[in-house]
């Protein structure tokens, strides 16, 4: 690594496609359920390519990409059009995808991130709107297949293409940038940020040059990344793998290369040589888009707040660090769970804490998003409040969150918790503070002798005697009262 | 008159007084169709069975006089690039053979709510390109008028079926002049409607930004009547205007008188035969003694219409006809080691000679290092000529001149030089890049071959051109010639 | 502008037809070239017009923002999308594999 900190500096830009959530697809009406419905049951002419067929606009899927365009901070020109991108796949009913090619719905934004602590900047260059392709399903391996099987439910699924400068510096950046991209798109409501299942795909340019250079080196763009490790990994070892070809005085080859995240390595894919020629033209079948402004403030009204606003805000209003205002606004449904649990009453550092600590924690587990969990907000408040009001104890209360989160009902569970409640009568926790005395001699004439640490280890004693039921701040007074 | 040599017109009366049934009339075309379908080979496919299922729903509509329009009733054919659910619909090409859509043209549905009657589906120059026929993947053409003579193309089946009786009516599309030139070769009207008027979704495309739907008919009433069918706009088709459809039989018959004809000095082109021009000049002399003022006018840049018609068209027909690589529908070849080379082998199997050619010549135009010196000054001529049509209707309200700049030519006469074939469009592509409509109308008969008067009126000024049709129409005797295979009219 | 080649080679005809997907014969490569020279040579005369302030026209219509809202329509019937595959296997389009 201190080659390349020293010699190349790292280069990436990327190209984000986001399926955007709409109910039908770009240009016909057909579902765009494509993950659950049978092979080809939601296709029809327009989006099977069939002869004489037309496409007609999805006003949604522009407006989802106008959304997210002002999300980015970008231009919107006031006039806009669809392209024909023409190649031959059989993915591909039309033998060309309706796409954006030279004037796109915006350009030159910016999305800001913080990666350890440190402000960052990546510029967007354009924001488009496109139609995805069908599915292949290769027989067999794919490089001994003899044939492939076709599905169009994807087909015509409305896709943004989200295109990065080559702003970003590292794989750390690379991958903060699309958390960063994927929080935005779901706050906003555009897309769902699953990366498994395609929703959310991303593509990685990768260069190195020398370290004080200008210029870019030769491009290698790397697709199949899968998961934010993914992008991460990827990255890393093509820099790697870039920088011991260069090291070794190789050249490096324009190329595409694919992800194995089984393996760990890039693959070459095709050289970028025989680059298509993609022979764009405007789409004929459909009339261009005047985006007026009274439109674009239209949709820039119903922006809900985005993670950076929300983040200074939660900073301010709640007093929280920076660190933990970021983690909590980087997904949109934690940060309303957390919202939401203050309002209801709870302290909101408390709540900060139970939501990024065991709360995460379990949800990591089960890779499960925070509105998946059965506890809600009002659940969380009430086990806060009964640990703040000293009816239970705080390690009760984790015990308590643990059997809450597993049961599909979190109401028994919290209701047991108020049952259970602390003793608080003085006669029984004198009869545990006489016993813990009793027992534990050297620990009571270490602590007459000035160790603090050892009325530590009686507390413990006595929570143990209570079975975790005594307030352990009235155990710390009675002993001291007791002992001295 | 038999059955099969009357207009629409005619034949609705007919129909509305029970004088005869639309089975009756149906089988009157039919057997029209059997009796000289093979001499003139204008049909791919007759639909007999679907004509008498559709003439029989037409009879109970009219017996219950439920709901009877202009068309109910009416045997119609529909030239093979317009898709008819159930129909095997393969736009004149081997590439599509046996192609059955789940769906139907927008036009074609507008025509079953009218009750019309569907008689099959006609042959046409693959995928449209064509002037002749010649360049249908199955099979030429015969001009019923001459046997030995191309009907024009590339919606040649349509206007022979019309002009030899074997359809009362037929759509046509035309992307450079494919209703209008054949109409003139075969005696018969064929308007081209502003692109726009009239729904393009089910049609198969050519090239996108030109093509559109028309009525090809024995009269100018006949036309304006199924134009009225199918002109409108279509959820489906977002280039379809929104433009209201005005009533065209209102204003057909309020003649010429004080109305303004230009007659393009750059219409009279080089190699038109100077019989076409005489015609055309007494077509002219005609209206102006009907009243109309006539003035000359000038297209300055009618004579880079066509090149630029050669590269907007194959450039839009190369990315069209992308589709067609046999894994959803249609030919495969068989025999690929792989899909690219199955893709290959598929294409050049299943494509003819003239549709190869046009895809070569609009990749290359679209392609990297060419678009700006082709595609793209295309495009821009394109705005010239739009501009030209936009300053002359400042003057005028419908301009004059020939349809084709010969009446039908040989059978093979062209079929070795693409050059030659295309100069038969000359004078008909401008109003397909200009966006203009126009009609050609029967204006004579050249050593007795029919040939056409064409009108061009404003973008959607379809009434207009119409009126100007039908005041020379009503005028002169031409329409009412009837080709030999159709039989003389008495 | 950039003056277009005047000459087409068999080359760029080889090169076009796969571009497009076209197979073709050596026959039909330069048949299909001098035709296309031909061609090229008449379309030459686009270059007569004076286009330098014209701006171009992609679309002959006026209409804007033609848009749907988003609403689900029926699909086709499984059978009705798959009917005219020429090779299917389920109800799944069969291509043969893609490899190059
Ligand atoms: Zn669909």
């Amino acid at each position: 690594m201190s080659a390349i900190a020293t010699r190349y500096e790292v280069v990436v830009g990327l190209e984000v496609h986001a399926q955007i959530l709409t109910q039908s697809k770009m240009f016909c009406g057909c579902s765009t359920d494509y993950l659950t419905a049978p092979p080809n049951a939601n296709t029809c002419p327009v989006c099977l390519g069939l002869p004489g067929s037309l496409p007609v606009i999805n006003r949604r899927a522009v407006e989802a990409t106008i959304r997210t365009a002002l999300a980015l901070n970008c231009e919107i020109p006031e006039f806009s059009k669809f392209d024909r991108k023409n190649y031959f796949y059989p993915d591909l009913p039309k033998g060309y995808q309706i796409s954006q090619y030279d004037l796109p719905l915006s350009r030159n934004g910016h999305l800001e991130f913080d990666l350890n602590g440190e402000a960052r900047r990546c510029g967007i260059t354009r924001v488009h709107l496109e139609e995805d392709t069908g599915k292949l399903l290769h027989e067999g391996a794919i490089h001994e297949a003899q044939a492939s099987l076709v599905n169009f439910n994807r087909a015509g699924v409305p896709l943004m293409e989200i295109v990065s400068e080559p702003d970003l510096r590292s794989a750390d950046e690379a991958r903060e940038y699309v958390m960063r991209l994927r929080a935005i798109l779901q706050y906003i409501g555009v897309n769902h940020g699953d990366m498994e299942s395609g929703q959310l795909r991303c593509d990685a340019n990768v260069s190195l040059r020398p370290a004080g250079s200008a210029g870019l080196g030769t491009k290698v763009e790397v697709k199949n990344m899968n998961s934010f490790r993914a992008i991460h990994r990827a990255i890393e070892y093509e820099v790697e793998r870039q920088t011991q070809v260069l090291e070794s005085g190789g050249r490096l080859a324009q190329e595409t290369r694919g992800w194995n995240d089984a393996r760990g390595l890039t693959v070459s894919q095709r050289s970028k040589e025989y680059a298509e020629d993609y022979r764009y033209f405007p789409e004929p079948d459909l009339p261009p888009l005047d985006v007026s402004r009274e439109w674009v403030a239209q949709i820039r009204a119903g922006l809900p707040e985005l993670p950076a606003a929300r983040r200074e805000r939660f900073m301010t209003a709640f007093s929280l660090s920076p660190y933990d205002a970021a983690l909590l606004t980087s997904s949109k449904t934690m940060a309303e769970f957390f919202e939401e649990t203050v309002r209801l009453g709870a302290p909101a550092k408390t709540a900060a804490n139970w939501i990024l600590g065991d709360f995460s924690r379990l949800l990591n587990i089960d890779r499960k998003e925070i509105d998946d969990a059965s506890i809600k907000p009002r659940h969380l408040q009430q086990l806060i409040s009964l640990v703040d009001s000293g009816a239970i104890t705080g390690k009760m209360a984790k015990q308590t969150f643990e059997a809450m989160y597993r049961a599909p009902d979190p109401g028994p569970a919290l209701e047991a918790a108020r049952g259970s409640t602390q003793i608080s009568g003085d006669a029984e926790l004198d009869r545990i503070v006489d016993q813990v005395i009793a027992e534990n001699v050297k620990s009571v004439a270490d602590f007459r002798a000035g160790k603090e640490q050892a009325l530590k280890f009686l507390i413990g004693q006595g929570m143990k005697i209570s079975r975790g039921r005594a307030n352990p701040q009235r155990l710390d007074a009675l002993l001291r009262e007791k002992i001295q | 008159m038999k059955l099969y040599q009357r207009t629409i017109r005619d034949l609705h009366q007919m129909l509305v007084d029970r004088e005869i049934s639309s089975v009756e009339l149906t089988d009157a075309v039919l057997s029209q169709i059997d009796a000289v379908g093979d001499t003139t080979k204008a049909y791919l496919l007759v639909t007999r069975e679907l004509a008498l299922r559709q003439a029989q729903a037409a009879d109970e509509r009219l017996r219950a006089n439920r709901d009877v329009r202009p068309l109910t009733g009416i045997p119609i054919a529909l030239k093979d690039v317009l898709c008819v659910r159930d129909v095997v619909s393969t736009a004149g090409s081997k590439i599509l053979r046996g192609f059955t859509p789940p769906y139907s043209a927008t036009v074609v549905e507008r025509l079953e709510g009218e009750g019309a009657v569907f008689l099959g589906k006609t042959n046409c120059d693959e995928f449209a390109m064509g002037s002749s026929n010649e360049n249908s993947g199955y099979w030429p053409v015969r001009n019923p008028w001459s046997l030995d003579r191309v009907p024009g193309g590339s919606s040649g089946g349509s206007a022979a079926a019309v002009a030899s009786g074997e359809a009362i009516a037929a759509l046509g599309s035309d992307t450079g002049g494919s209703i209008r030139q054949p109409a003139a070769l075969t005696g018969i009207v064929g308007l081209k409607p502003t692109y726009g008027r009239v729904s393009r979704y089910g049609l198969i495309a050519f090239a996108s930004s030109l093509d559109q739907i028309g009525p090809m008919t024995r009269d100018v009433v006949d036309g304006a009547l199924l134009l009225q069918a199918i002109a409108g706009h279509d959820p489906s088709d977002s280039t379809s205007s929104l433009r209201p459809v005005p009533d065209y039989l209102a204003t057909l018959t309020d003649g010429v008188k004080g109305m303004r004809l230009g007659v393009p000095k750059e219409y009279f082109v080089a190699g038109m035969e100077p019989a076409v021009e005489q015609s055309i000049r007494d077509a002219i002399r005609l209206l102006e003694q009907q009243g109309a003022s006539i003035e000359e006018v000038s297209l300055p840049h009618s004579d880079v219409a066509l090149p630029a018609y050669y590269i907007i068209a194959p450039a839009e027909a190369s990315s069209n006809l992308a589709r067609y690589d046999g894994t959803r529908y249609g030919f495969q070849a068989g025999g690929g080691r792989n899909l690219i080379e199955e893709y290959m082998l598929t294409r050049q199997q299943g494509f003819g000679a003239e549709v190869k050619r046009r895809i070569m010549l609009g990749t290359y135009a679209l392609s990297s290092g060419y678009y700006d010196a082709y595609y793209l000054q295309a495009q821009k001529v394109r705005t010239l000529i739009i501009e030209d049509f936009k300053q002359a209707f400042k003057k005028v309200d419908a301009l004059l001149g020939a349809t084709s700049p010969t009446a039908a030519f040989e059978l093979g006469a062209k079929t070795q030089d693409p050059v030659a074939m295309y100069l038969n469009d000359i004078i008909t592509i401008p109003a397909n890049l200009g966006n203009v409509c126009g009609i050609s109308v029967p204006c004579g008969l050249v050593d007795g071959l029919p040939i056409g008067l064409q009108v061009i009126a404003p973008g959607f000024g379809e009434a207009a051109a119409l009126r100007v049709a039908y005041a020379f129409e009503a005028a002169t005797q031409f329409h009412k010639a009837r080709s030999p295979l159709m039989g003389a009219a008495a | 502008m950039p003056e277009p080649e005047s000459e087409l080679s068999s080359r760029q005809v080889e090169h076009v037809a796969r571009l497009a997907r076209l197979g073709i014969t050596p026959e039909e490569v330069t048949r299909y070239r001098d035709q296309l020279r031909n061609i090229l040579h008449h379309i030459e005369a686009l270059n007569r017009a004076d286009t330098s302030k014209v701006p171009a026209t992609a679309h002959p219509l006026e209409e804007r923002n033609v848009m749907r809202e988003d609403r689900r329509e029926p699909s086709l019937p499984a059978e009705a999308a798959l009917r005219n595959a020429p090779s299917r296997e389920d109800s799944y389009f069969k291509v043969k594999a893609i490899q190059e």
